[in-house]
């Protein structure tokens, strides 16, 4: 059926006869010498070869008797054998003569089937062909479809190419984008350090201001504690004392955080006794441990050597602080300070910092928070403890300053124990030297020759106080507010001594020395009674610095000696006894 | 009259082709266009990823392993049959958007042309061992303009499908005197609106017949062939639709008869597989 569809399909182009001759020209091929002709039921008619012909009327007779037979017919007429065979599953009749054939085809059944298989061989020539043909065209198809994966494959290298590029792209960018904010943090880096280090310099400068006062206070509370006042008012200067001095603590405290983190704190290297400066830690504590039952010692590694290079004043710092903060929360128990040998290496000794106590712990999930500035283990500690959790995050900060660092061990209710792990070397032997003395003067020793002291200082309070306090030890005083003033009254007395305020307007307290030694050094000394002795006029400065530069600085301008404002009695005393000798 | 490309202009603006076949389509031009921009476009349209997956795991590629991200589908199948599948679709929703009345039908012209797509991409494989996908392309968008037409001037389009029938005239002479312009031209100009080669732009304006020659084989060549045997099988544009072979291609088709009588007789069998790849070519309202 279809294929009858087809060939309607190709009907307009279809040379007639060619399907025809399709089917003659294999057979004619096999039977080279036999004359054929194929005639459908269209009414075709097509011969091999060409001139081949039968008479209409023979071929009627054929036609009809092959259309009612079903195998090979055979007809005679005029001497002349015809031939004719219904292809099988068609109506197309074939019709053929083999003239070289004297034999009619059919008187025996071995030649007649032979010769239909023949015709049969050469239709099934014509669906081999048909079967080449596909085969070919899927062949093409085939190179085709080989053709279109290399096509694939090229395309898809492409694609590749050209996602490597993206990426190089990307990455190019990134780069660029990474440089820049790079950049961009560098440059906000810079502004930050010089907003830091303006910070730092503003705290500096606080640091005197918030100094004078507070040596006011403390100077001026200290003379009405020992004026005649009745119980109500002792106890008022009482409580005055004690806060402004932990208010000092405080501002202390602030300040050195500051410089610590300004990075403008630099830690000495002097030979300490370790004995000494874990003595003094448990002695400051003596009074605080019997009040609250506490039990307090220290304990010393024997293996440990007796004197270290290093800053003993902020280890001893560090050491109060964690002893004060063990204290602040221990009752009825026990606070140990201990040093413990760790390893030596060379002239460097491992050291373990310990302070241990028994008292009421810290939770585990508070633990990181108390090294955090301004924290307790909790809101309500503060309230019951007091404090501003400042000390804890300075020893940190020296601690690490020594490259160590302070950690915790401690279970909630048994106690707690904090612990840092420096190397210091050992200190070379030298002569039993600057061992720092604990000030130990008693107050109220009476100084023997009664002294003539210029203070100068240009701020009336602290004017005052100093003539108060000088006074007390039974000098007498004179004042100056400014170096100029001094100059003026070197001019006209002697003096054994001179206070010298530092930050002064006008002439301030490095100059005015400087100027005193010039004169000291040269002729004009005459004209002032103060400086015509043979020996220079002692100057101490008086600063609310308290950094090592500034006293150098003192040092450098000619000073003979340095104190730091709130002026300690007890140190004001030492220096006015050793210059009455 | 309105030209060609007003009405052209008129097609784009009623946004009747998906974006997403236009932009894919854009794309697939573009030298500069990644797997993953692919991916970003595709994954808008959820039945074209359905299709792309399913082509792309069909038995037809045998692959070993499935396939189910649309960058790797896209590698397997490339980016030419990735823009005749979206066409396949884009052009299917639209010719099925309307019913069929008498004379000119969506229906009748999608099976048109899907028809002619399959053959002319059977007589590339078949006869010219070619695989272009483009070949398919051409097929399947060949008739566009007689959709743009049927949108903008349904009225005068089938005027000009009855003056068809009655004047001896070809389809395209009728489309100028009723309409001034014809679907060729205007499928021309989408062609290049849509950056297509040069090869689908001349074989969509010459499709029904022309003056011009190509080479035996290009694409414009087959398409007529595949169009010329099309309409002899039934499968016209419109009913009862016959071109005459273009004369320079008879020797051709003479010479290859019996290799486009086995091409044809495949053709139910490519039918079917064309289905299993782009889903059913019949109508599916």
């Amino acid at each position: 059926m279809f294929d009858e569809q087809i060939d309607g399909i190709f009907e307009d182009l279809a040379d007639d006869l060619a399907e025809l001759r399709v089917v003659l020209e294999p057979l004619q091929a096999l039977v080279p010498e036999g004359f054929f002709q194929l005639c459908d039921d269209h009414g075709r008619i097509c011969s091999l070869p060409e001139n081949f012909n039968i008479e209409p009327e023979v071929r009627s007779r054929l036609l009809a008797d092959a259309r009612r037979a079903h195998t090979l017919i055979s007809f005679e007429r005029d001497g002349q054998r015809f031939y004719g065979y219904r292809l099988p599953g068609s109506e197309t009749i074939l019709l053929f003569q083999l003239p070289q054939l004297t034999d009619d085809l059919l008187v025996d059944s071995f030649t007649r089937d032979g010769f239909v298989n023949t015709i049969q061989l050469a239709l099934l020539n014509r669906i081999n062909q048909e079967t080449v043909i596909e085969n070919r065209q899927l062949q093409r198809h085939i190179k085709g479809l080989g053709l279109q994966h290399q096509k694939l494959i090229d395309e898809n290298y492409e694609q590749y190419q050209r996602i490597q590029e993206k990426e190089k792209e990307y990455a190019r960018k990134l780069e660029s984008e990474i440089a820049r904010q790079t950049r961009e943090l560098r440059e906000a880096n810079i502004r930050l350090e010089e907003a830091s280090r303006m910070k730092g310099e503003f705290l500096a400068n606080m640091s005197h201001e918030l100094r004078t006062p507070m040596n006011a206070i403390i100077g001026f509370a200290g003379l009405l504690a020992e004026s005649s006042l009745d119980e109500e008012q002792a106890d008022f200067v009482e409580t005055i004392r004690k806060s402004s001095a932990s208010l000092l603590v405080l501002i202390n405290d602030i300040l050195d955080l500051a410089k610590i983190e300004a990075g403008k704190l630099d830690l000495e290297e002097i030979p300490f006794d370790l004995h000494g400066l874990l003595k003094s830690v448990t002695d400051m504590f003596r009074s605080q441990a019997l009040d609250k039952n506490n039990k307090v010692m220290f304990v010393q590694d024997q293996k440990l050597p007796a004197k270290f290079m290093g800053d003993e004043n902020r280890l001893r710092q560090v050491l109060i602080n964690l002893t004060g903060n063990a204290m602040k929360f221990t009752k009825n128990g026990t606070v140990d300070v201990l040093a413990d040998f760790v390893k030596q290496e060379g002239d460097r000794f491992a050291i373990r910092f310990a302070v241990s106590d028994s008292g009421i712990g810290i939770p585990p999930d508070r633990q990181a928070a108390i090294f955090e500035k301004f924290t307790q283990a909790d809101g309500s500690t503060t309230r019951k403890y007091g404090g501003t959790g400042l000390g804890l995050s300075i020893s940190c900060q020296l601690v690490e300053l020594m490259h160590g660092e302070v950690q915790l061990e401690s279970a909630e209710g048994k106690g707690s124990t904090f612990f840092f792990v420096i190397s210091l070397p050992k200190a070379v032997d030298e002569a039993p030297s600057e061992a720092p003395k604990i000030v130990t003067a008693e107050s109220g020793d009476e100084v023997k020759r009664k002294l003539r002291v210029l203070v100068v200082e240009d701020n009336l309070v602290n004017q005052k106080l100093a003539t108060l306090l000088v006074k007390r030890q039974g000098c007498e005083v004179d004042v100056a507010g400014d170096g100029f003033q001094a100059l003026e009254k070197l001019r006209q007395f002697q003096f054994d001594l001179i206070l010298m305020d530092v930050q002064m307007p006008k002439m301030d307290g490095h100059e005015a020395t400087r100027k005193i030694r010039e004169i000291e050094a040269t002729s004009a000394r005459i004209k002032y009674a103060g400086l015509a002795g043979i020996d220079p006029v002692e100057i101490v400065g008086l600063t609310a610095h308290a950094r090592k530069e500034d006293e150098q600085k003192c040092y450098d301008s000619g000073m003979n000696g340095f104190l730091t404002k709130p002026i300690e009695r007890d140190k004001l005393n030492e220096i006015l006894q050793k210059r009455s000798h | 009259m309105p030209s060609a490309k007003e009405l052209v202009n008129k097609f784009n603006d009623m946004k009747t082709l998906p974006h997403v076949a236009i932009r894919l389509t854009k794309m697939i031009s573009s030298e500069s266009t990644t797997m993953q921009d692919f991916e970003e476009v595709i994954k808008l349209d959820p039945i074209l990823v359905v299709r792309l997956l399913k082509l792309v795991n069909s038995p037809f590629f045998g692959l070993a392993n499935k396939v189910d991200s649309i960058a790797k589908a896209v590698v397997f199948i490339g980016m030419k049959n990735l823009r005749n599948l979206v066409a396949v679709e884009a052009i299917r929703d639209l010719y099925n958007n309307k019913s069929g009345e008498q004379g000119f039908s969506r229906q009748i012209l999608w099976m048109h042309s899907a028809t002619v797509a399959i053959l002319a991409q059977m007589i590339g494989q078949r006869i010219f061992a070619l695989d272009d996908e483009d070949i398919f392309l051409a097929g399947i968008i060949h008739d566009i303009g007689l959709i743009v037409e049927d949108q903008l001037v349904s009225e005068q389009l089938r005027v000009a499908c009855d003056m068809f029938y009655q004047d001896d005239k070809s389809l395209v002479e009728c489309e100028n005197e009723v309409i001034g312009t014809n679907h060729s031209k205007i499928g021309g100009l989408l062609c290049r609106e849509w950056k297509l080669s040069e090869e689908v732009l001349d074989a969509v304006k010459s499709h029904s017949g022309s003056t011009k020659k190509f080479a035996i084989p290009s694409i414009p060549s087959i398409l007529h062939i595949a169009e010329y045997l099309a309409c002899k099988m039934k499968y016209g544009p419109l009913p009862d639709y016959q071109i005459p072979l273009q004369s320079y291609l008879v020797p051709h088709v003479k010479d290859m008869m019996p290799e486009y009588k086995i091409l044809v007789k495949a053709l139910p069998g490519e039918m079917k597989k064309a289905k299993e790849l782009y889903g059913p070519i019949e109508k599916t309202v």
